[in-house]
């Protein structure tokens, strides 16, 4: 018997077999997944009439630029536009839910339309239900829209369920590229009504295209989408980005910043 | 033909398996067995393995507190129990106040050794298994009964990670005075003197040097406390204060909250003990 | 400067096992909580920053919820926040259903039990969170709760929970519970008295900006939330954003 308590009722390695370190990556019951194809970031900064989201057209398998006309900003409902980057195929499933969603809520008939602040938190439940099942969608996931107040609403769900908002938010690579730049003119609930639509778009064009450069898995093609609080939704297609300047590429030696 | 209709109605609203949580709110009585989710995958005892145990894996986020001395024994006037009060995480003291002894009923003692939460939440779920027994059977439950209901209980987590050392004390005419160990593993151990946690060594050391049948109720008790202020010394993972507990005829009594503080320099003071320590730090030149 | 990933040598065939996939159903998202109890009032106040890794996820993220009762519950279950936002969510849907059930508000102490309960139901598959309670009791007392995160729990006079616990925790022994402090004339050990609320706001604040200094998943904005027999009132308070 072993008298230290901090080794009871632990599965005992002499019971058990050895301690499998790394066990702690889980292991499913009968479901097995690694995102496969896959699309990159998806930005969106809030301005002073809406939100503004931005996504490019590139869904990759694995290195491959697989295919380049893929449509990661998907309008639900009649205002609210949700972006997703990820595995494509989630992203799909992802989309038939919303659908049925939308198309269960119309028969009610009843004058009232699911909003953005609904389908984000139908869209978490979904997403921390399925990481308790150990069966994630592999997804980050943007909803932009408006609130029930008409102020503009923007929110972020991923893969493990966890949830924040924020005036810009950026997933993937965007986290780290994008939210800096974006964050210069809007970094506290309130600077939004600061920033007109103009301001807004000439943001993220500037962040597609530093995503472009150092990104990867990126594409020079992509959407953009506004979700007015007025309930005007538009999606922009096929945008490219402008004034690229590749000369510091003629600096670059290998891999990163070597001298020679 | 209804399964035809089955087959192409639905119901109103969105209705998908996504939506379903793991933890759905049920109105109805509940069973004597609380439910409680396992993971949805193939090892789950591996899996809180590597989420909780520090010991195997020293990355775990979650760290369940542990570390402990408790100690218990029968003499001629009944029961004494005392426990420490420390809850260690790592090396982290994730508190210095905790209360180790559960009181089951006013007639029956838990003593908690291992996982906090493991030892607190079965330990009052047998206080209502003792009491539905009383109202069932029109008795009090004796120390035996009780203890096996625990002792199985734990037995059929066997293996999941369940992690308790605890002592059931008690009295009833029937049995008179009682002490019941009962760990994780399905141990259960009758037994005059148990001390048990990382400090048990220390405290068995001081206890059995002058434990005696004949010990009156007053040396008892304090023999009790210098057993479990020897344990604080010298084990890192055992400290805080001393919590005393008399079990007679009558029920419990509890005897007080005594910091190692103030316990410590007092007990030197009386007893000329502990002189390892110094009392005077200054260095002569 | 690193060190090696951890791996336990007696177990270097069971590491070849297959392993069906790699998902780690966990993370931390910072932040850190703290709760004082006074003799009419507790405050429950935590950092609104929100953070996964090196990110600032949000820099206003608020953690500390009010529960639909009467009187008033504050709670905040601070680490892995989906966790933390779904074990509150299902509090405040059993609270309500409590006073449906029962006909009246539920205490400050039945509450902490409900969460015990909670919180060990998924014993094999647990919340990371460590959540604390703040309310008063039925003797209109401050009253604090505060649970491991399997459902350990016990009443204290204040209490931190979250990243920055270890470097708020020894503060408040000093400063609240007077901990190894003796008095100058007597040479007898302090005792700890009620602090005033202006003098525990002070300290939660101090608190706050000194963890914000040492820690970096905590900061931008502080949010207290002080219960009294008049009501939850709110304050806001800015913190450094580096």
């Amino acid at each position: 018997m072993d008298h230290m308590p901090e080794n009871w009722g632990r599965p005992r390695s002499d019971v058990y077999g050895v301690y499998n370190p790394a066990i702690h990556n889980a292991g499913p019951t009968t479901h097995t997944q690694q995102p496969s194809i896959t699309g990159t970031s998806v930005l969106a900064i809030k301005y002073n009439k809406g939100v503004m989201l931005a996504a490019d057209n590139l869904a990759s398998y694995g290195s491959l630029a697989r295919f380049t006309d893929q449509e990661r900003l998907i309008k639900v409902g009649k205002e609210t536009v949700v972006g997703v980057s990820g595995d494509v195929s989630d992203m799909q499933y992802i989309q038939l839910l919303l659908e049925r969603l939308i198309i269960e809520d119309n028969y009610e008939q009843d004058g009232h339309n699911l909003r953005a602040p609904h389908i984000y938190e139908y869209l978490s439940r979904v997403m921390y239900n399925r990481r308790s099942k150990i069966d994630p969608l592999w997804n980050a996931i943007l909803v932009a829209g408006k609130k029930d107040d008409g102020s503009p609403f923007l929110g972020y769900v991923d893969l493990l369920g966890v949830t924040y908002s924020a005036p810009t938010i950026a997933t993937g690579f965007g986290a780290y590229l994008a939210i800096p730049l974006l964050r210069k003119i809007a970094s506290d609930d309130g600077d939004e009504k600061r920033i007109t639509e103009q301001q807004a778009r000439a943001a993220l064009d500037e962040c597609m295209k530093v995503l472009f450069y150092r990104d990867a898995r990126s594409l020079d093609k992509y959407s953009v989408a506004t979700v007015t609080t007025d309930g005007e939704v538009t999606i922009e297609q096929n945008v490219r980005c402008q004034d690229m300047s590749w000369r510091f590429a003629d600096h670059i030696r290998g891999y990163g910043t070597q001298t020679m | 033909m209804d399964a035809i209709v089955a087959r192409y109605s639905r119901t109103a609203g969105v209705e998908h398996d996504d939506l379903r949580g793991e933890e759905q709110y049920d109105c109805s009585a509940p069973s004597s067995l609380p439910l409680l989710s396992l993971p949805p995958i193939s090892q789950p005892a591996a899996f809180l393995r590597a989420h909780t145990d520090d010991a195997s894996n020293p990355d775990c986020k979650i760290k369940i507190a542990h570390g402990t001395t408790t100690l218990a024994f029968r003499f001629q006037g009944g029961i004494v129990v005392a426990v420490d009060s420390r809850a260690t995480a790592g090396s982290w003291i994730a508190s210095q106040t905790v209360k180790k002894v559960i009181e089951i009923n006013p007639f029956l003692l838990g003593t908690m050794a291992g996982g906090a939460a493991d030892c607190q939440f079965w330990e009052t779920w047998l206080g209502i298994q003792c009491r539905l027994h009383e109202l069932r059977e029109k008795s009090r439950i004796s120390v035996a009964a009780a203890s096996k209901i625990l002792s199985n209980l734990v037995y059929s987590y066997k293996g999941m990670g369940l992690s308790m050392g605890t002592m059931i004390c008690g009295y009833t005419k029937l049995e008179g005075p009682a002490i019941y160990y009962v760990d994780s593993d399905g141990t259960r151990l009758k037994g005059d003197l148990f001390c048990v946690g990382s400090g048990q060594t220390f405290a068995y050391g001081v206890l059995d040097s002058a434990y005696k049948w004949d010990l009156s109720v007053e040396e008892a008790l304090a023999l009790g406390k210098r057993s479990i202020l020897a344990a604080t010394h010298r084990d890192a993972f055992s400290g805080g204060s001393v919590n005393l507990y008399h079990v007679k005829e009558s029920g419990w009594t509890y005897y007080g909250n005594h910091n190692v503080g103030e316990l410590f320099w007092k007990t030197k003071a009386e007893e000329q003990s502990f002189e390892n320590v110094p009392t005077d730090f200054t260095v002569d030149a | 400067m690193y060190s090696e990933p951890y791996i336990d040598p007696a177990s270097a065939h069971a590491a070849a096992a297959p392993i069906e996939h790699r998902f780690n159903p966990y993370s931390d998202n910072g932040g850190t909580i703290l709760a004082i109890a006074g003799s009419d009032f507790a405050v429950l106040a935590g950092d609104t920053r929100h953070t996964t890794g090196y990110s600032i996820n949000s820099r206003f993220q608020p953690k500390v919820h009010t529960l639909p009762c009467d009187p008033p519950i504050l709670v905040s279950a601070n680490g892995y926040s989906a966790d933390g936002d779904t074990l509150v969510r299902r509090l405040g849907q059993r609270v309500q259903w409590y006073s449906y059930n029962h006909n009246k508000a539920i205490s400050v102490a039945a509450c902490a039990r409900l969460i015990q309960t909670m919180l060990y139901g998924k014993r094999f598959f647990p919340y990371y969170v460590h959540t604390i309670v703040a309310g008063l009791d039925e003797e209109g007392r401050g009253a604090v709760y505060s649970f491991d995160p399997v459902g350990s729990y016990e009443r204290e006079q204040c209490r931190a929970g979250g990243a920055a616990a270890s470097l708020i925790m020894p503060f408040l022994d000093n400063q609240v519970n007077l901990k190894n402090q003796y008095d100058v004339q007597t040479g007898e050990p302090k005792t700890a008295v009620y602090l005033s609320l202006d003098d525990t706001i002070k300290l939660v604040k101090d608190a706050f900006s000194s963890a914000t200094e040492r820690h970096i998943h905590v900061g931008d904005h502080l949010e207290i939330k002080i219960i009294t027999k008049e009501g939850v009132k709110v304050e806001y308070f800015p913190l450094k954003r580096d």
